[in-house]
């Protein structure tokens, strides 16, 4: 075929060579500002420019647009253009405008209406321009403007191959940007039947477009299966001559094959077992065409071959059901892993990841480790190396975790930069996940710590100090162990927090041997001190003063060292804050106050590890919204302000330290995320905010509510049972509260003491709540009380009366008490049960049980906490009607304040039956056949209060594929539709 | 969906760029230069994949790209794509660029953009594989050929006169060919 070049434009060719014989940037820049201000005076000038003329500086500002320079002016010459009657002057001018012009810009208008005009045209060249344009650009006003016309030329019998092909594409792109703006209709059933067209190309294009139609509608598209069975097999089975120009490099129509296989792993298996034969043959065939010998030794044969390989074994995962199928699939990836083409080796541990997780060859993918631990180090290209971690990360249990493990952290002494904190927090996760012997987890972290120390973010030392804290059988040896690492001569800091702080517990255990006696310790981490960071300073403080309380004999040497200027008169606030506190609580306070105050730290609930979220964020930081990364950075800047040092004296936080800080003392159990404060909680005095050294007689270190705080230290100390309640919520008692949003019975609260029982029934605005107390121990609860109060926002919204119980709970008994609610407006808090008793039950295991500042003595005084599952959402009544009915409502409340609308990932495994119930537990009425499409739910319903009655509509859409749901709310009032959202968010 | 489609040279001077995705002028230019830092710093027999830059949205998408010579062709694509298909459609771009241009050299891209955007238009169209047989992407691209000389038989003859009488010589480049057959042979 002749050379497209030759008919250049001379001028431009000339701009073009001047531009790249420019010595410097300067010189460039100059000589484009001299062209554009030619451009500019040729637009302005009164002398008409013919065609050409416009085409060749259209041309001109392309190419200094693609040098990056800003193009500001042309847009209405091109516009010009579109409507010129040549087909070379529109072509440009569409050109230019789908590269430079703005979607947002008022040129738009005038586009769209040509573009309409080149719609309706009989010549399918303007036609195709046209499409081309409107797929390139596909703003969302496009598609309100001509998502009518494409569907039409789709279907229309008299349209051609070329321009069916472009407007399924055209189609596709609209519907993306907007898919409300496509009407539905019958061309929707006559696109699937595309895939029997005559041309390779359209169907090509039709699968594509009807691989996002089936997306979020899969059930409207169910025929495409068979069809695309057929057409697959039609393709897999041809020679290689058969399909002519669609033939590869003798793989015959690899992107089609590719394209039917992606639209395949939409659908589950297919239910016609005629169809599901045909399609296993398919897949076998496929599978066996790899083991032939290649056609050709051209990359392009076997790139083009193992597409389609891929993607079949793709949907052999996908579909999860034949065994057969996915070890043969399993054994090819194998030999991929060993292929000497990288791009072979990459793709086949990147789909090993999700064969792991089948249980049909998840054994089978294990054999393969030593290859991939081998393809970690061996492997040239970081990119390949990190799908082998991945794949080690996927395909780790229990059997093989240990030598995973090993060899991961082997490998993280040499591994690159860029992989290294993600390599950390996987060794993190599976030696906590996998961990048969506490000691071995305590080993790798610590070795972690050395190996990649800087790599080591908070969450995993938070997390190791929660483990040791929660399991007493690891806590000798894991003091033991640091003790040893800590002698290093240069360890990194973030071992010296993990030491202090498990010393500072636990050092006790290890004080017997005269190797690590109480002195030996404190000079060790003393020796470090110098070296750190004002943070682990400060924790290395705290640690000082948990030591004058474990080992009251190096009381002396300690005070000593606060009393250094260099901590008293530290110009870190914060750190002489500490150093002034730590040192006045050691020389005022008796030792048994002293214990109490510095007592071990109770064990932290038992939650997700921290580490796992980080894990998602880091991976899936790198594709959302910078928000997150702002939100952080804004938080990190609030800390700034110094604080209470002595708050932190007991905490190692999942949040991190400048949430715990924030925390008032009284909450230090808030540590864990409980973040709802009772609003009768008093607020802390500022006294600590003053960076001033405090006088002596006013170290408020834990003001006390009044009126028992008289400002004094000693009152906080009171051994009285009272003065320790702090009205902070129990630990667990927000997940115990979400647990009854979607259901009104249940346990509300249970340790080895006490279950706490709710059964509650509403009747309009009414409502009436049974608490059942159950006595699990084999010992009288006495100064038994339980009273609920409301904050103070709360209680003209809501009025709430229970009846009084007896103070006496006997060993095993069951007692009863009554609660009345009447809902009076709208109301966001819920109540707050208090709960107290005393047991007889020995130190130890009340100390477990959890409300950890109860003091000493023998008959332990219990506080619990918890919030009352009391919310709006129990006064619904459910409502029904028709489709017409709710779209009418649905429109009505569409000021944006009565909408409230989140969008989620989904944490439960979005089963259709489950959500269901959830929807109809929280108290609608379903509403079937009003939501086009079926998998989305729609409901309905009246929520009663004494001055209102306040309807609510929602929509749920879950998205499976995104593993997201969309969840939508609107009400009458801003405040019920963010409650409600709030609520009903958390449950799925 | 592929999100951009952009070529560059050696050292890092764009030849071609192409969004389905809308970004500003500056937005574009980072891109281009950041995803030129990701490529050029491979070896040249490495894999052909890796994660998207952060400007392009990161781990969630793949770069699929080719060198020849002196260009790059990079591809950004979203998970949707089947990597493989990507890396073949890069060669069904070039070798089209090749018949088009008989033995295409960067100079060809620099000299005729324009051409070069018509070409990817008609294999690749709002992100998505439009036509991947060439013979018929070459039949396309012949017809607008004709409809050209037609044109430009009525309106351009002045033009071309003039043309043909200053016929200067444009300054002379070296540019080595793309060298299409230089892939590794396989096996």
């Amino acid at each position: 075929m002749p050379a497209v070049r030759g008919e250049g434009m001379r001028g431009l060719a000339v701009f073009i060579s001047d531009i790249r014989n420019c010595k410097s940037k300067e010189a460039e820049v100059k000589r484009i500002n001299k062209e554009l201000a030619n451009i500019r005076s040729k637009f302005k000038g009164d002398k008409t420019l013919d065609g050409y003329q416009k085409k060749k500086y259209v041309c001109k500002l392309l190419f200094i647009f693609l040098l990056g320079h800003d193009i500001d002016f042309g847009h209405m010459e091109a516009v010009n253009l579109l409507s010129s009657n040549r087909y070379t002057e529109k072509q440009i001018g569409y050109l230019f405008i789908s590269v430079l012009v703005n979607e947002n810009s008022d040129m738009m208008r005038l586009v769209t209406e040509n573009l309409k005009t080149d719609l309706s045209s009989r010549n399918p060249i303007n036609i195709n321009l046209a499409l081309h344009c409107i797929a390139n650009i596909g703003s969302k006003a496009m598609a309100e403007a001509l998502g009518g016309e494409i569907p039409k030329l789709l279907v229309s019998s008299e349209t051609i191959d070329q321009v069916k092909q472009s407007s399924s594409l055209c189609l596709l792109r609209l519907y993306r940007t907007s898919p409300e703006a496509i009407p539905k209709g019958d061309w929707q059933n006559r696109v699937i039947h595309l895939l029997n067209d005559q041309h390779m190309g359209v169907v090509t294009a039709a699968s594509s477009l009807i691989h996002d139609l089936a997306l979020t509608s899969t059930d409207d598209y169910k025929l495409a299966v068979g069809l695309s069975v057929s057409r697959l097999s039609r393709i897999v089975t041809s020679s290689y001559t058969d399909l002519q120009d669609y033939t590869y490099y003798f793989v015959p129509a690899p992107w089609l094959a590719v394209k039917l296989l992606r639209l395949l792993q939409l659908f589950p298996p297919p239910d016609d077992p005629a169809v599901r034969g045909r399609l296993n043959e398919c897949l076998e065939t496929i599978l066996n065409k790899a083991q032939e010998p290649p056609k050709s030794k051209k990359v392009q044969h076997s790139n083009s071959k193992n597409a389609v390989l891929f993607e079949a074994i793709n949907l052999i995962i996908h579909h999860d059901s034949e065994p057969n199928l996915l070890v043969r699939a399993c054994n090819q990836l194998g030999q991929f892993l060993q292929h000497r083409e990288t791009n072979l080796r990459y793709l086949a541990l990147e789909s090993m990841c999700h064969l792991a997780s089948s249980e049909f060859s998840r054994e089978a993918v294990k054999k393969h480790l030593e290859t991939v631990v081998n393809a970690l180090k061996t492997e040239r290209d970081v990119s390949v190396r990190q799908r082998a971690v991945d794949l080690l990360y996927a395909m780790c249990d229990k059997s093989n975790a240990d030598e995973i493990v090993g060899e991961m952290l082997d490998y993280l002494e040499t591994a690159d930069y860029s992989i290294r904190e993600e390599m950390v927090l996987k060794v993190a996760i599976l030696s906590e996940k996998f961990a048969v012997d506490y000691t071995w987890y305590v080993d790798t972290i610590l070795n972690l710590i050395r190996i990649a120390g800087d790599y080591v973010s908070e969450e995993v030392w938070y997390r190791v100090i929660q483990i040791v804290i929660n399991r007493e059988d690891v806590q000798g040896y894991a003091a033991k162990t640091v003790f040893e690492a800590l002698q290093a001569p240069a360890c990194h800091e973030n071992m010296v927090k993990v030491g202090g702080y498990i010393l500072g517990e636990f050092g006790n255990l290890i004080a017997g041997d005269p190797r690590s006696n109480p002195l030996v310790q404190f000079n060790l981490l003393h020796s470090k001190f110098h070296l750190c960071s004002a943070s682990t300073r400060g924790l290395l403080l705290s640690t000082y003063i948990k030591f004058i309380n474990l080992f009251p004999e190096i009381k002396p040497t300690i005070q000593e060292v606060l009393k250094n200027d260099n901590q008293l008169r530290n110009a870190d606030a914060e750190l002489q804050q500490r150093a002034v506190e730590y040192l006045k609580l050691s020389v005022i306070s008796s030792a048994d106050i002293l214990a109490t105050v510095l007592e071990e730290m109770p064990p932290f609930p038992e939650r997700e590890s921290s580490l796992l979220a980080k894990l998602k964020k880091k991976t899936g930081e790198a594709a959302g919204t910078n928000d997150e990364k702002e939100a952080g950075k804004e938080k990190k800047e609030k800390k700034a302000q110094p604080l209470p040092a002595a708050i932190e004296i007991n905490n190692v936080g999942e949040s991190s330290t400048d949430e715990v800080a924030a925390a008032p003392p009284s909450l230090s159990m808030d540590l864990l995320g409980l973040d709802t404060t009772p609003a009768s909680q008093p607020t802390v005095t500022s006294l600590f905010e003053t960076p001033a050294v405090p006088a002596v007689n006013n170290v408020g270190l834990f003001t006390n509510p009044p009126p028992a705080a008289n400002g004094g230290l000693l009152d906080v100390f009171d051994p009285s049972p009272v003065a320790s309640d702090t009205g902070a919520l129990t630990p667990g008692a927000e997940e115990n509260f979400k647990k009854f949003i979607c259901k009104n019975n249940g346990v509300l609260f249970e340790n080895d003491l006490l279950q706490i029982g709710v059964k509650g029934e509403y009747r309009t605005n009414l409502g009436r709540l049974g608490l059942f107390y159950g006595n699990k121990t084999s010992f009288q609860f006495s100064n038994f009380s339980s009273t609920v109060s409301c904050p103070a926002e709360l209680q003209p919204l809501l009025k709430i009366t229970a009846e009084p119980v007896g103070s006496v709970v006997e060993a095993g008994a069951q007692v009863q008490q009554m609660v009345q609610l009447e809902c009076v407006q709208e109301f966001e808090e819920a109540p707050i049960l208090h709960v107290k008793f005393s047991t007889s039950a020995n130190q130890e295991e009340a100390e477990r049980s959890g409300s950890g500042w109860g003091s000493g003595g023998t008959g332990t005084m219990q506080f619990i906490n918890l919030k009352l599952p009391v919310m709006i959402s129990n006064f619904f009544s459910g409502a029904a009607m028709t489709s017409d009915e709710f779209f009418t409502r649905w429109k009505q409340l569409s000021l944006p304040q009565q909408e409230a609308q989140n969008i989620f990932q989904a944490t439960t495994s979005m089963d259709t039956e489950a959500d269901k119930s959830k929807l109809v537990g929280f108290g609608l009425t379903l509403l079937t056949d009003v939501d086009p499409n079926p998998d989305n739910f729609v409901g309905a319903g009246i929520i009663h209060t004494q001055e209102a009655k306040i309807g609510c509509l929602l929509r749920l859409e879950p998205s499976k594929n995104a593993k997201m749901y969309r969840l939508t709310l609107r009400t009458s009032k801003q405040l019920v539709s963010k409650r409600l959202c709030e609520l009903l968010s958390s449950q799925f | 969906m592929i999100k951009a489609i952009l070529i560059f040279n050696n050292h890092g001077k764009p030849r071609l760029a192409k969004f389905f995705t809308h970004y500003n002028e500056d937005e574009q230019q980072q891109i281009i230069r950041e995803t030129f830092h990701l490529v050029s710093k491979r070896d040249d027999n490495v894999c052909n994949f890796l994660e998207g830059g952060t400007l392009i949205g990161g781990a969630d998408y793949r770069l699929v790209y080719r060198h020849y010579a002196t260009l790059y062709f990079v591809f950004c694509v979203d998970s949707s794509e089947s990597e493989l298909g990507i890396l073949d459609l890069i060669q069904v771009f070039v070798e089209t660029l090749d018949k088009c241009f008989e033995n295409v050299c960067e100079l060809d891209l620099i000299f005729h953009i324009d051409k070069v955007h018509y070409i990817l238009g008609e294999l690749v169209m709002g992100g998505m594989v439009l036509e991947t047989n060439m013979t018929e992407i070459l039949t396309r691209i012949e017809e607008q050929n004709k409809i050209e000389k037609q044109e430009a038989g009525i309106s351009a003859a002045p033009a071309r006169a003039a043309a043909a009488v200053k016929n200067i010589n444009l300054p002379n480049i070296s540019t080595s060919n793309i060298h299409l057959p230089n892939l590794p042979s396989f096996k």
